[in-house]
């Protein structure tokens, strides 16, 4: 009866990293407001997001940093990534640069955050297959050579943007479930807000004391 | 609080004799809270949002219970207050280790101006008046000291024990999550009603055991059609000999076999199970539901209120099962009250003590009544008895409904009902059975003892709330080994249920709108731009550029800027940004100043950094941080005019033309060469100092005193910098002072000591021999630069122009300049050492001795040699 004070079990913060133009914020606006942006300006900062969802019954708060892609904010946008509990790397299908410079981009992300922290990459723009410049397969062959989970969406359509969000909060989630995270450690991503444990039954005379409570 | 001690858990009723008959705004806040929580003070503050200004009162509550105190900030709705419900919480702050109360009157517009902050919530900022409105308001200073005293008192006095100290009575007060207020007032959307039987059965089984007679149960408990989902099954007088009372687990044990007889007995052909039991003495409650309706209940609490000899004994009393059945609250009473037909007033107390005596623990410390329930259903052995007028003690034959008609007009808890002087609110079906006390064992007749007691309808099924109907209700005669009959009714209840496919959809709905409210209400800024432009910037030159910053969302923006990772600071050395945090209200702007200045202290740092950066470097990206919203970049950029100071041996002598002349990257592409070819062999602006220099004769008596990178330049240095940028062959513009400012500012500016990669060897160098080995190994440029030094420095000493001494602790600091950050005293003589062996005319190693000599010597020729050539270039 008494209302739990958070909306969310859990937040997990997210970055979003990738070249200029690939449609970071697009992707991110595609899923938390369920619309396409059209003529989105470039980033110059870090935008911010949120949206809740439900992983196993389990309220939680994504909180999305989408960073700017402009080469010469490379340095400065480093300091985001600490403490993501995912990272969603974009690139672009129907530009090649985007995609050769995945592997500088993997590399920030693997020693700038920590090892559980879960690496998704987005082939964006996957409605433009006429000017494809990347094919699926061999951006499929990266992403299993590196460990990297992977799909291809359409922040324009909506294709696969939201399963790309989700996927990586059940596998952040399913982390924890096997201890792989550790909650404490103040850079996992990841806060955990318990609601109030209850307490058993104080009487006495009851001659069947069995916990009932399943609140 | 005013007197008494100042820990919640004391004794303290100041606060209350204060809320006596006058109704002061004290006494009006006062009802806000509950009956354990009391207001110590109240203090008048007002906010500020945009251009309005809104009263407001900080009251200052503690909690007996929870222990400890809270700040709740209140908005008026009027004033002066009239009533608690014109008080609207606006912000709870709880007085924990976290709570801070600061003055802070930096770009206010009132001095009478503080903030609050806890549990790293942003500070709310309130304002308030020199002279207080209402009396029984406190001033600031009494505001201020008695939160400080609060805090002392329950943090740092000693505790019975920290970890009973809590805030959730707070919980009250907090608002409920969004999501939660926005599912509740949707609620209409995704309830349905279900309808659920009720199987409601009452005994006294007049201490009898369950097996007596082997009598089967099961026409009290499996009449109906429908198999009922759940059951509350009440027993009373158990066990109630004085022996049973006294023997606990023989007590246990027949509890025990009536549960399991009861279980057994109930309707065939669904699977049941014992859901919870509650029992004071021989007063027990057993509730036992459908298999399957199980893991739709939660929240299930049981408790006792015990009544009879000294309201305590528990041979009368009440008890009571409470617990939630998908969104619907049900409870059921069952209750033993006071016997004797002239007791009616002591029954209705009994169950006055029971409705107001029992709770049911929630989380925390809140607690559910009995009237907290959807669903209630009293029932039990009340023992209302029949009083009919004098005379007509009793009447014939009570079998045919006429009869009981007339019996119940003279029913104690009807006459009792109808007065509203018990069960109030509650209602009772019609009763077409016979009057259930008092048989003779065994048989249906009423008694026949000596004292033949009238009969009466003792046991009896009442219930309250909503949607309930009843479907049966009766008395049941075959059973017999009691002084009364059974009593059982069966009701329909149309229970809240969640439809869950409804639910989800609202969920998401709710989730999104909140979402979206979210995102949409993140404060924002605008910048003026995000590209500060400073054009050329030269050495030494200091520039400035303004910006703005807007504030075009509906609430007040805190900004500020972010300390970087590097530099660890929230610009580079070479800027200054000001202010660096600020608050804007609605539809305000604020201009902010960026000052950039390459000087001595920050030349090396610009020219790492446009080494080490690839393309373009930027002067630096500021981190514009919104509190509680995005971060902007501010891109800081220009072209740097690059100059001889701060450059490398090496670089200078790789020019082809005056460093003027080259643009940020040409120079650029010169400083990351590690190639051994240079156009020159010793870079031509310090010879010209030398030249210079040399040429003043005597007038460079007293020069070469101090040195201190940081020490403000000398207003000719700027000319002296031109003059050694573009090669001018014109006369040289300064000073001798100048000259040896700029002299020793091109040895010390750039990033790696003239000496080094050998500082460390040098120093623990044993003879000037020893060291010129490693000299010859330095590069050319520096060699000589070196060499050439040493020499003039000598001729200087050998005219007595200055002191030996001096000079070499000067020059050994930047020559042997190390990036360690404790210069030990130590280690500026190992500098000062090294140089006297290469500047001293007679070389007086007088602690290297022989050595020292020969080292001398050695060294002697080594520099001639080595200077000649650097003449020639």
């Amino acid at each position: 009866m008494t209302a739990a004070p958070y909306n969310y079990n859990y937040i997990f913060k997210y970055i979003i990293i990738g070249d200029m133009g690939v449609g970071k914020s697009c992707l991110l606006h595609q899923f938390t407001e369920k619309k396409f942006m059209a003529n989105c300006p470039h980033t110059i900062g870090v935008e911010f997001g949120t949206r809740i969802i439900e992983v196993d019954d389990k309220k939680i708060k994504l909180q999305i940093w989408d960073t700017a892609g402009q080469e010469r904010f490379r340095a400065v946008t480093r300091s985001y990534y600490r403490g993501a509990a995912g990272a969603l790397m974009v690139y672009d299908i129907t530009r090649r640069s985007t995609y050769n410079h995945l592997s500088s981009w993997l590399t920030d992300t693997r020693n700038l955050t920590n090892p559980s922290t879960v690496i998704f990459l987005i082939g964006n723009k996957s409605d433009l297959e006429s000017t494809r410049e990347v094919t699926y397969e061999e951006a499929k062959e990266f992403a299993d050579e590196n460990g990297l989970m992977f799909l291809e969406a359409s922040a324009m359509t909506g294709q696969n943007v939201e399963e790309a969000f989700l996927e990586t909060a059940r596998k952040i989630y399913q982390n924890i479930q096997e201890g792989r995270l550790d909650l404490n450690a103040s850079e996992s991503g990841v806060q955990h807000r318990p609601s109030q444990p209850s307490r058993p039954s104080l009487s006495s005379e009851a001659t069947h004391a069995k916990d009932q409570c399943s609140c | 609080m005013e007197r008494g001690s100042l820990y919640p858990n004391g004794a303290d009723t100041s606060a209350a004799a204060a809320a006596a008959p006058e109704k002061t705004t004290m006494s009006i806040v006062q009802q806000r809270f509950k009956a354990d929580e009391t207001v110590h003070l109240i203090f008048e503050a007002y906010q500020i949002r945009g251009q309005e200004h809104f009263e407001g009162l900080l009251t200052l509550v503690s909690s007996a219970s929870g222990g400890t105190y809270a700040l709740i900030s209140f908005s008026l709705l009027r004033t002066p207050l009239t009533a608690s419900n014109e008080l609207k919480i606006n912000k709870v702050f709880p007085i924990n280790k976290t709570f801070q109360l600061t003055t802070d009157t930096k770009g206010s517009i009132s001095e009478q101006q503080f903030d609050l902050s806890t549990d790293d919530d942003r500070p709310s900022k309130y304002y308030y008046h020199p002279i207080r409105t209402d009396l029984s308001a406190v001033d600031f200073n009494e505001f201020c000291a008695k939160i400080n005293s609060c805090k002392k008192a329950m943090w740092e006095a000693e505790l019975p024990s920290e970890t009973t100290l809590n805030f959730r009575w707070l919980d009250d007060y907090r608002e409920i999550g969004e999501v939660k207020q926005e599912l509740k007032k949707r609620q209409s959307q995704y309830i349905v009603y279900k309808d659920i039987i009720v199987y409601c059965a009452t005994w006294n089984v007049n201490n009898r055991p369950c097996w007596d007679n082997n009598n089967s149960l099961r026409p009290w408990l499996a009449s109906g059609e429908k198999a009922p989902d759940i059951y509350a099954i009440g027993l009373q007088e158990l066990d109630t000999t004085a022996k049973a009372m006294l023997n606990g687990n023989q007590m246990q044990m027949y509890a025990a076999q009536w549960i399991r007889k009861m279980v057994e007995s109930v309707h065939d052909g669904v699977e049941y199970e014992e859901l919870q039991s509650v029992r004071l003495s021989g007063i027990m409650l057993t509730v036992i539901v459908r298999k399957e309706l199980r893991q739709h209940i939660v929240r299930c609490r049981v408790n006792s209120v015990a009544r009879g000899m000294f309201n305590a004994l528990g041979n009368k009393g009440g008890v009571a099962v409470s617990f939630q059945l998908n969104e619907a609250k049900i409870c059921f009473v069952n209750s033993h009250l006071a016997a004797h037909m002239t007791y009616v007033a002591e029954r209705n107390d009994d169950y006055k003590a029971i409705e107001d005596g029992m709770r049911f623990e929630e989380n925390g410390l809140l607690c559910r009544t009995i009237n907290d329930h959807d669903h209630i259903f009293w029932l039990g052995d009340l023992n209302y008895r029949i009083q009919e007028p004098n005379g007509q003690q009793r009447p014939g034959p009570m079998n045919d409904a006429q009869t009981f008609e007339l019996l119940l007009q003279y029913d104690q808890l009807r006459t009792e009902m109808s007065h509203d002087r018990c069960f109030k609110g509650y209602r009772e079906g019609e009763i077409k059975f016979a009057p259930t006390y008092k048989y003779d064992v065994g048989t249906d007749t009423y008694d026949t003892s000596e004292k033949q007691r009238a009969p009466a309808y003792c046991d009896r099924v009442l219930w309250k709330g909503k949607r309930i109907e009843q479907l049966a209700y009766n008395s049941v005669m075959e059973i017999r080994q009691s002084d009364h009959k059974p009593v059982y009714a069966i009701f329909r209840v149309k229970i809240k249920t969640r439809d869950e496919a409804k639910y989800k959809l609202v969920l998401s709905e709710v989730l999104k709108a909140v979402d979206k409210r979210e995102n949409d209400n993140q404060p924002q800024i605008i910048t003026e731009r995000t590209i500060i432009e400073f054009g050329l910037v030269r050495f030494n030159e200091p520039a400035m550029r303004d910006f703005n910053v807007y504030n075009n969302c509906p609430q007040q923006v805190d900004f500020m800027f972010k300390v970087k990772d590097s530099p660890n600071d929230i610009c580079e050395k070479w800027l200054h940004v000001d202010p660096q945090s600020d608050s804007l209200m609605i539809d305000s702007a604020r201009s902010i100043r960026v000052r950039m200045l390459v000087d001595p202290t920050s030349i090396t740092g610009l020219l790492h950094k446009i080494c080490n950066t690839p393309g373009k470097c930027d002067f630096d990206i500021l981190i514009l941080h919104v509190r509680s919203g995005r971060d902007i970049f501010i891109t800081v950029t220009g072209e740097y005019q690059p100059s001889c100071f701060g450059l490398s041996m090496e670089t200078m002598c790789r020019t082809n033309r005056p460093v003027g002349e080259y643009k940020q990257d040409e120079i650029k592409q010169l400083m990351v060469d590690v190639t051994p070819e240079y156009r020159v062999t010793m870079p031509r602006e310090f010879f010209l100092l030398i030249d210079y220099l040399h040429k003043q004769g005597d007038q460079l008596k007293g020069i070469f005193q101090s040195y201190d990178r940081r020490q403000p330049l000398s207003s000719q240095f700027n000319a002296v910098r031109d003059w050694l940028d573009t090669w001018s062959e014109d006369e040289f513009p300064g000073t001798p002072q100048t000259a040896a400012e700029a002299l020793l500012l091109l040895l010390d500016l750039p990033e790696q000591a003239l000496l080094e990669p050998f500082v460390e060897d040098l120093l623990h160098s044993r003879s000037k021999s020893e060291a010129m080995e490693l000299i010859a190994l330095l590069s050319a440029p520096k060699r000589n630069v070196f060499m050439h030094l040493c020499m003039f420095l000598r001729e200087g000493i050998e005219r007595h122009d200055y002191e030996a001494n001096n000079v070499a602790a000067i020059f050994g600091r930047i020559l042997l300049r190390t990036s360690k950050s404790n210069v030990t005293l130590d280690y500026q003589n190992l500098c000062s050492q090294f140089m006297r062996r290469f500047i001293h005319v007679d070389s007086p190693d007088t602690n290297a001795g022989g050595n020292g000599h020969a080292g001398g010597a050695n060294g002697a020729s080594g520099a001639s040699g080595t200077s000649g050539a650097s003449l020639q270039a």
